[in-house]
């Protein structure tokens, strides 16, 4: 693990930051409240740790900024039907997914000839978790298959990181909860 | 050294009919010159007799010996146009019997005529393939020096030796270039994910990735969940935090990290340990022993994580058995079990 402790030194400190903002700026959150924001700001220290370059740290930025600001909308109290507006279209897209999805089934009705050889099994297998990962993947749907794997080992590692100082944290103020 | 020159000829011209290209005359002229110095150089093995003797016989005979030998691709697809099995037989015979030196002549000189031919198709050039190149070289022939002399001439193109019975067009060469980089990648991937020594193959490993991903993320999530539990005002305070041992275990200054919950893992290897070990874990927790801070990887996340979610959640019921926590842990369980 090449400079793991360093990453989660580094994820902490900006973790803490983030929250401690978060903090600053409400006061009594509910359960749900609370989860969500230590995750979003988990997600914001870990995409910015180490060098920010690469795709799925970007998508990550992305992604929480809307998160964050669809946020921001639902708290203030009065949501007017434009703010309402712009909500439906950050969510990602319901209808958009109808059109994939419609157009995956017609080019299914053409593709008459299912060939059984394993070859091409073995591919079809492989285009599928492709595909299925690209899905887990924050950014992933831009991504081509040599960047793909790239960009997983990275996610991996940091997702490592971010676990383990998470666990690290949980158990220890469990702790200080039992000994004050 | 004349009976040999007139078989080469022989199989040469008598093989191939009116077009000598230059090619081939440039070949029967390495062949010749190679053969030259075979009969000067000293160290004559047997093989090298014996097949001068093939040249002298038939070339069938010539061809059952040389399929019976390695084959060499490298002469192969840079004559893939000429399938004429006289001449191939004719190159194999020479190229197995040369010494380093002669055999980089004559690499250097096929090799040369591949670049020029395919010199009109510009393939993009990557420096960090030349290892690749290496390595697909090795398992052929044993040029890694000439390989990188080539290289290091031109650097402006891929060099991808085609391997025997092989297409040699720059899609097929450019594609498999972009293969075996994923492959590679795919090998470290197999070093991060535990539990995928064992796998070979493209989709079963991915198969397992997404496994690992996904487990890592529902962890992350489950995690967060308990923070946002655990602290109900969201203030972490990092300098008490820091003054528990605990603490400053997992964030050492020597880099090494240990794992904090690994008493609860290595209970982990039979189920039913899991609920009377917690009880006692939990009292111990402030006092943790430095040896056990040793075994590193869970050798099986997925299934691990399950179990694991298990384990905090009732922890966490003996800690603070409040109502509403409880209906909360039930909820994350039923989450986490879908």
């Amino acid at each position: 693990m090449r400079n793991l402790s360093s990453l989660k030194k580094e994820f902490l400190r900006k973790w803490i930051k983030g929250l401690r903002k978060y903090n600053s700026q409400k006061k009594n959150m509910n359960l749900l409240e609370r989860k969500k924001a230590i995750k979003l700001s988990a997600d914001l220290a870990m995409a910015s740790t180490k060098d920010k370059t690469t795709l799925w740290r970007k998508a990550l930025f992305a992604n929480t900024s809307t998160k964050i600001d669809d946020e921001q909308d639902m708290s203030t109290t009065s949501s007017t039907p434009q703010k309402k507006v712009i909500r439906k279209n950050s969510t990602n897209s319901y209808p958009l997914r109808k059109r994939i999805t419609g157009r995956r089934k017609i080019l299914r009705r053409n593709h008459t000839k299912e060939r059984v050889e394993a070859s091409f099994i073995a591919m079809r297998l492989v285009k599928k978790r492709t595909r299925k990962l690209k899905s887990l993947l924050p950014g992933g749907k831009f991504m081509d298959d040599s960047c793909l794997v790239d960009e997983t080992l990275d996610y991996i590692e940091s997702l490592k990181a971010q676990v383990e100082v998470m666990r690290c944290l949980v158990t220890s103020s469990e702790l200080f909860i039992n000994q004050p | 050294m004349l009976h040999c020159l007139n078989t080469s000829s022989n199989l040469v011209g008598g093989g191939n009919i009116s077009d000598m290209t230059v090619l081939e005359r440039q070949r029967a002229r390495i062949k010749f010159q190679n053969e030259h110095q075979q009969f000067s150089g000293n160290g004559f093995s047997s093989s090298h007799q014996q097949q001068f003797m093939m040249l002298g016989c038939d070339s069938a005979l010539g061809e059952i010996v040389t399929n019976s030998m390695k084959p060499d691709p490298d002469y192969e697809n840079g004559f893939d146009e000429e399938t004429v099995k006289k001449r191939k037989t004719d190159n194999k015979v020479d190229l197995n019997s040369k010494d380093k030196r002669i055999k980089v002549c004559v690499e250097e000189g096929e090799s040369k005529i591949v670049e020029q031919r395919k010199g009109q198709k510009n393939t993009k050039f990557n420096n960090g393939n030349k290892n690749k190149r290496e390595n697909c070289e090795d398992s052929n022939s044993k040029e890694n020096s000439k390989g990188s002399e080539i290289q290091n001439q031109k650097p402006d193109y891929i060099h991808v030796r085609a391997r025997r019975g092989q297409a040699t067009d720059s899609h097929s060469l450019a594609e498999r270039v972009r293969r075996e980089k994923i492959s590679e990648r795919m090998k470290y991937l197999q070093d991060l994910v535990p539990g995928c020594n064992k796998i070979a193959g493209k989709a079963g490993m991915l198969d397992e990735i997404i496994n690992y991903v996904q487990s890592l993320q529902r962890q992350v999530e489950f995690l967060s969940m308990k923070l946002a539990a655990v602290n109900p005002r969201l203030d972490f305070n990092i300098d008490e935090l820091f003054a528990k041992e605990v603490f400053t275990q997992n964030f050492p200054t020597t880099g090494i990290p240990s794992e904090m919950t690994n008493p609860a893992y290595l209970q982990f290897n039979s189920a039913q340990q899991l609920v009377s070990c917690c009880g006692g874990l939990i009292n111990n927790m402030g006092i943790i022993p430095p040896e056990i801070g040793l075994c590193r990887n869970i050798n099986a996340p997925t299934s691990a994580s399950l179990p694991e979610i298990f384990l905090d959640s009732s922890i966490f019921t003996h800690i603070l058995p409040s109502s509403t926590w409880e209906g909360m842990v039930e909820a994350s369980n039923m989450k986490m079990e879908m």
